[in-house]
């Protein structure tokens, strides 16, 4: 399915629809951006639909593990408050004000305006429902023309939260296009490529790297990779600190960018490793009863693999496995290497001396982003510091490792600005005056 | 005699009421050979102090330790010297994970009996010539996968006048040509001889799809047959309902509902089911399928959904005797096809595949672990 100018149009259309894109396109520009105003209303709008339950069905057809919390979040991102924060936060206030520059005496002055980037072409992930939709909204709010390539796995979710901000502002209906081009046809990838301004991408590194081939080099690219976060304990961890690491734990199951891989102790030591694991191994274990999973499928997963891990443990030599419950481990590691864990509940703990912090994170450093930070009040400012200076983008809270913090930077940018260009006119006589 | 040539002697493969006491000695012959020969499955035997010997009557099939499809993914589990097992079949997995199942002569020989059997009572078996179009692989000695083993199979079931294969090896690699596929179906449609196309669902869905775009519309000779096994794999999103997809046949290649056949098996229970006039896969009488819960893999009364449990006495190159693959299933009773066998609807399979994830390299290991039929 297509969507133009806000009609559905079979797939099977897609190449026309693209002959006649760039003389679309053209027309557009030639108009007025949309004022962020026109489309923070729209979503506010939209937002309330979903709070009255307009998505339900569809959210329900997700089959998610918390899928009540999932949507408490997007309404609330979804809000006018949380949207002319998100804006002023990263843009400034009264971004799209043109302002003119004070320089020192006998230089000219120049007017600065900031504009949007034109046309961006988002190449979406299937690894977050909805995803899609919300980078186009950040790219409407910065008043970009928006090609959306959906990803293969998408369930239609985008695709009607699209189509029902449109129905509430149609004025927008120009400014979003949606494709449902199979990442395999990069014919048709390439020409929106080409129509395109900025090409904002999300996914691994393969979906990253098969951009940079197809790519103009010119063409600007606006890369969200997949990441890795840690947590990072010095000193005595306090019992609810470590409730908080485990319920993040189990309920992110380890899947996000954010979410820890690894628990990393402040001590050389292997047996304070060990003797962490005999403390912290009972919290955890709470923390995945309290969550276990309810639909049928994933429960059987988890029943399935915890009889073939028994079974391959026992033909192994049947080592007693410390740590270790069908629904969660913890796995003792005497390297300091940040890594991806199995995932699941299953986490892995590392010894990470402080003064080893930066040798040990530069490794990875194309993949840091969060770490969760839980030390002595007095300390936490040189450490974070500390890790920070290696790369990391996020320090929080054990709690908070994978929350959406308001006003927070994505890997260490402030996405609206990127979707932005800073344009220059010299004044003349005529227009200073 | 063995009480397994005996089972897959018997005449009627739906007969389970008339061959339970068999059934249970064939597994009970099998287990305490596999016992004796599987070092490996005589550790997890006695783990569970489970010994042959307590296999007496059929509710004792359910004590059977059970050993997940995953583990002869990880482990290679034989109970005969390589010699002796003229075929090593792997399962179809992509992710360089796939099972590795040996098969001995009688276990070959068995099998042979069982399609032959199966296959006459679907009245698939003939000696008029037909063409074959194979919605899989090219048989070529570097593929070891099942799947390419039963759908070259298939095409010995009547005298065959030509083979087509959708997946070529060219160049050393497999290419999917869907082009070629099509026009050999579009010159075999204007044979006197019956067409039959086997294989995996999916690529006869996207060929039907790609000639319903073009508006072909084709009337195969009578007596021509749409055989489908091997599951959606990596399409499984684009799975369809079976009614879309019967319609469908009908539209483009004149193929009535009757002349769809649909296999269900797994290199690690080399049954084969063979749907009936309803669609539904009974289970025949050299295997039995318990449905489990999805906790405490108790066993469940039909009509209850779970884990699927797969037993059958057929392999002793491998122990087989009770597999539970990624599947999730549910049994019935009372199809209207006059069978009394219960039936096995597959219902999709466990949880992980849906897992989305954001996490560096994450998708990656996701990818390996899960397992393909």
């Amino acid at each position: 399915m297509i969507l133009a100018n806000g009609r559905r149009y079979d797939s099977a259309m897609q190449d026309s629809i693209l002959d006649r894109l760039e003389t679309q396109l053209n027309q557009t520009l030639a108009k007025p951006a949309p004022a962020a105003e026109t489309v923070i209303a729209a979503i506010d709008k939209l937002g309330q639909q979903v709070a009255a339950g307009a998505f339900d069905e569809q959210i329900a057809a997700l089959q998610i593990d918390g899928a009540e919390q999932y949507k408490d979040l997007a309404i609330r991102l979804l809000r006018r408050d949380y949207l002319e924060f998100k804006v002023r936060t990263e843009l400034g206030s009264d971004f799209s004000a043109d302002r003119v520059t004070n320089p020192p005496p006998g230089l000219a002055p120049l007017r600065v305006c900031t504009r949007p980037l034109g046309v961006l072409l988002h190449i979406a992930a299937g690894n977050a429902d909805g995803l899609p939709a919300f980078s186009v909204a950040e790219g409407l709010v910065t008043g970009n023309i928006n090609l959306l390539k959906l990803p293969q796995a998408d369930n239609g979710l985008s695709l009607a939260i699209i189509e029902a901000l449109l129905e509430i502002e149609p004025s927008l209906a120009e400014y979003i296009y949606v494709f449902d081009t199979p990442s395999s046809d990069v014919a048709a990838i390439k020409r929106m490529a080409d129509l395109s301004d900025g090409i904002v991408v999300w996914g691994g590194e393969t979906a990253v790297a098969a951009v940079r081939r197809f790519a103009h080099p010119g063409t600007k690219l606006i890369e969200w990779g997949h990441r890795l976060s840690f947590a990072y304990l010095s000193g005595d961890a306090s019992q609810q600190a470590l409730a908080d690491l485990a319920e993040h734990i189990i309920t992110t199951r380890q899947l996000l960018c954010s979410s820890c891989q690894v628990v990393y102790l402040d001590t050389p030591d292997m047996d304070r490793v060990r003797s962490f694991c005999d403390r912290f191994f009972p919290v955890l274990e709470a923390a995945a009863k309290r969550h276990q999973p309810r639909t049928m499928g994933a429960i059987a997963a988890l029943t399935l693999q915890s009889r073939t891990d028994h079974l391959e443990n026992l033909l192994n030599g049947g080592e007693e496995r410390l740590w270790h419950s069908p629904l969660c481990s913890l796995i003792p590691k005497e390297d300091s290497v940040l890594e991806l864990s199995p995932m699941l509940g299953n986490v892995l703990v590392k010894p990470l001396p402080r003064a080893r912090i930066l040798e040990v994170l530069r490794e990875k450093k194309q993949y840091l982003q969060t770490a969760g930070l839980c030390c002595p009040p007095e300390e936490r400012e040189a450490l974070a510091e500390r890790l920070i200076r290696a790369g990391v983008t996020r320090v929080t809270t054990l709690r908070n490792m994978s929350a959406t913090l308001p006003g927070e930077a994505h890997d260490g940018e402030y996405p609206l600005r990127r979707y932005l260009r800073t344009a220059n006119i010299e004044l003349t006589e005529q227009t200073d005056s | 005699m063995s009480f397994r040539s005996k089972l897959f002697g018997h005449p009627n493969p739906y007969d389970i009421a008339g061959t339970e006491e068999l059934f249970v000695s064939a597994v009970r012959e099998n287990c305490s050979y596999a016992y004796r020969h599987c070092p490996e499955y005589k550790t997890i035997l006695d783990d569970e102090g489970f010994s042959p010997d307590q296999l007496r009557c059929a509710e004792d099939l359910a004590k059977l330790p059970i050993l997940p499809t995953a583990l002869f993914k990880r482990r290679r589990l034989l109970s005969m010297p390589r010699r002796r097992l003229p075929v090593v079949a792997t399962s179809s997995g992509t992710s360089g994970h796939a099972s590795k199942i040996g098969l001995s002569f009688g276990d070959l020989w068995a099998g042979l009996k069982m399609v032959l059997r199966v296959c006459r009572k679907r009245q698939l078996l003939s000696l008029r010539p037909c063409h074959y179009v194979v919605f899989g692989y090219q048989p070529n000695r570097k593929n070891r996968t099942g799947a390419s083993k039963t759908a070259f199979g298939v095409t010995l079931f009547t005298p065959a006048l030509s083979r087509t294969y959708a997946l070529r090896w060219r160049d050393g690699k497999y290419v999917l040509d869907l082009k070629a596929v099509q026009a050999a179906i579009v010159k075999h449609a204007r044979s006197r001889f019956p067409l039959r196309f086997m294989g995996f669902p999916a690529y006869a869905w996207f060929l039907m799809k790609q000639m319903d775009e073009q508006g072909l519309r084709i009337q195969l000779p009578k007596g021509s047959k749409l055989m489908l096994g091997g599951g959606w794999k990596q399409y499984y999103t684009e799975q369809v309902d079976k009614p879309v997809f019967y319609a469908l046949a009908k539209k483009v290649f004149g193929l009535d509902e009757a002349d769809i056949i649909e296999f269900y098996g797994a290199v690690e229970h080399p049954i084969l089911y063979c749907d009936c006039e309803h669609h539904h896969f009974h289970v025949p009488i050299y295997s039995r399928v318990l449905i489990r819960d999805v906790q405490t893999l108790k066993p469940l009364p039909h009509g209850t959904p779970g884990l699927v449990n797969l037993i059958s006495p057929m392999v002793r190159g491998t122990p087989l005797l009770s597999v539970m693959p990624d599947d999730l299933g549910v049994l019935h009773d009372n199809c209207p096809c006059g069978l009394d066998s219960p039936y096995l609807e597959i219902l999709g399979r466990v949880g992980l595949q849906d897992v989305k994830t954001c996490a560096a390299g994450a998708a990656e290991l996701l990818e390996q672990t899960e397992v393909s039929l």
